[in-house]
């Protein structure tokens, strides 16, 4: 048996105890970083909800790895962390453009969502173009008998020994909300570590502020993502690879990665913090 | 339940290696504080040696965790290495000489959470989850902090985000061009990243050898130095980047013609086929 036919090993249940702990342990990051530098308290609190918000993104991705793309399972034909990333890092090129064009925070976190989902749709566009005109195969669902959203069935248009092939109207429309919410998520660390930076960093370095503006950007940029990152893979690791969408049974463990991801973003962010506090 | 698919057999142990990776990184990266001591930049080039050291013990611990089948695919595993690796690194830059311990230390405390987390919040119940995450976390930040030093010669906060430019015959103070302010660091992030992952990933297998496996490790280090070498043109003395080029180049040839070596020895069967075919009877 290869490592790639290995079953993954994680199942679907809960944790409690863990989960538990896992909120103890973000309490008490957040307490540091106010006993700290106070100040980071709230760009803290943002950039959990951001991570949070990638976290959560990610599950509507349709991923469907190495065997998407033999055509024996549904989704785009990567791992999570590549498909994260993408949409993920399209968002936030197109909120930091917002940003440095000097809108206010809303809106850069909202075209921040909008180029991650931008980047999905075309994705999910030429993914699906690809599969019907260059494989010959149509897109249908392995884990629903109908389409939640069109109603179409789905069982006749797939072929036996596959768990389903393309991508279906709804992993369509799951991956474009999953390029929403990590795009909007990863924008939005990247606008309050920013802001930490701007504010601080001159008085820290007794540089002025116009000086001090490269290195703030490209610091802040670098620790989204990072962060990304780290949340993309945690929850890749939840899903344990592939997905089909918001139908898929897997999504249900989203709870998990909600808590891990704002754990994970509350000690990254902690640590990226501190650089200006210490 | 946890399926381990494949097992070490023969070859070094991963705690050997863990041990002489964490000790010639953190001696290499020293190193290159001869560059201070001397006030010369004719060592950087440890920086780039202290890189391939890391990704050398970081891509055997990719093989301790991805021989269970997480079922990710491998590259995720080096995508956190390096992105618990940065945040952790950066910080570190703060503290001076003391930085490459620092970020050995902050980055294993950080792996371990993130270990915590995806065994036990995750529920992915994998026996070498928390130990790997500690360890790759080490790797993403000392190797940054490696390409740091190649492409600065120092590694500290303020040699990393102040540059000089020369303008007119004059040395002018810069933040723009240096390794932060100039984002510099988004390049060595991804050539660590894939540099890490690429070998497992193309190694894996039934046929798996530890040897051709580090191997190629080493030739992947290289040709990211051979990169960062080229862009540390920008940063350092020319004569000091000729150096470190020199030296990429050297280590890249060797490994390259090793590795193919060992390829070889693995293969059951090996064509060379030539790029342009003879063809015969025109």
């Amino acid at each position: 048996m290869s490592a790639v036919a290995a079953k993954p090993a994680a199942g679907g249940a809960m944790n409690p105890t863990a989960m538990a702990v896992g909120v103890v342990m973000l309490i008490i990051l957040m307490g540091i970083c106010y006993f700290i530098y106070p100040a980071g308290i709230i760009p803290l609190a943002l950039i959990v909800v951001g991570g949070v918000l990638i976290g959560f993104g990610v599950h509507f991705v349709p991923v469907g790895g190495a065997p998407a793309a033999m055509g024996q399972a549904p989704g785009i034909a990567t791992g999570v962390a590549m498909l994260a990333a993408g949409g993920g890092l399209a968002g936030l090129f197109g909120g930091a453009w917002a940003a440095a064009a000097g809108q206010d925070a809303l809106v850069v976190v909202i075209t921040g969502g909008i180029g991650g989902g931008l980047m999905m749709a075309i994705t999910c566009m030429m993914v699906n173009f690809v599969y019907v005109f260059g494989m010959g195969i149509p897109a249908a669902s392995g884990k629903v008998a109908n389409d939640p959203i069109t109603g179409d069935s789905q069982a006749e248009y797939k072929s036996q020994g596959t768990e389903g092939h393309g991508l279906p109207f709804v992993s369509f429309v799951g991956g474009v909300i999953g390029g929403l919410f990590a795009g909007a998520g990863g924008t939005l660390i990247y606008l309050e570590l920013l802001e930490v930076y701007k504010a601080a960093l001159p008085g820290v370095m007794q540089i002025t502020a116009a000086q001090v503006l490269p290195i703030a950007v490209s610091a802040a940029g670098m620790f989204a993502v990072g962060m990304f990152l780290v949340n993309a893979v945690l929850t890749a690791y939840n899903i344990t690879g592939t997905i089909e969408g918001p139908h898929d049974p897997k999504f249900k463990r989203w709870p998990r990665s909600v808590v891990a991801s704002a754990v994970a973003s509350a000690l990254c962010g902690l640590v990226a913090i501190l650089i200006v506090a210490l | 339940m946890t399926v381990k698919v494949e097992v070490i057999e023969g070859g070094i142990p991963h705690t050997k290696i863990m041990i002489a990776g964490i000790v010639s990184t953190l001696v290499c990266l020293y190193l290159t504080y001869l560059n201070v001591l001397t006030s010369t930049e004719m060592f950087s080039f440890f920086g780039g040696l202290a890189v391939i050291a890391a990704l050398i013990w970081g891509s055997h611990t990719i093989k301790v965790l991805c021989s269970y089948g997480i079922g990710t695919g491998v590259p995720s595993a080096g995508m956190i290495a390096f992105g618990s690796g940065v945040i952790a690194m950066l910080l570190a830059t703060k503290f001076g000489i003391m930085a490459p311990i620092v970020a050995a230390v902050l980055a294993a405390v950080i792996g371990f959470i993130l270990g915590y987390v995806s065994n036990n919040i995750l529920n992915m119940k994998i026996p070498a989850m928390v130990q790997s995450l500690t360890e790759m976390a080490v790797v993403g930040a000392l190797s940054l902090m490696g390409f740091a030093a190649l492409m600065t010669g120092r590694f500290t906060f303020d040699a990393l985000t102040t540059g000089h430019v020369t303008v007119l015959g004059m040395s002018l103070m810069t933040h723009q061009q240096s390794f932060i302010g100039g984002c510099l660091i988004a390049v060595a992030f991804l050539l660590g990243a894939i540099a890490i992952q690429h070998p497992f990933n193309a190694c894996l297998g039934p046929g798996w050898q530890q040897d051709r496996m580090l191997m190629l490790t080493a030739e992947c280090g290289f040709l990211s130095m051979i990169v960062a070498a080229v862009m540390s043109f920008a940063l350092i003395s020319t004569g000091s980047a000729i150096i470190s080029l020199i030296i990429a180049i050297i280590g890249w040839v060797y490994t390259y013609k090793e590795y193919m070596v060992l390829s070889k020895r693995d293969a059951a069967a090996w064509l060379d086929a030539k790029p342009i075919p003879d063809v015969e009877g025109h």
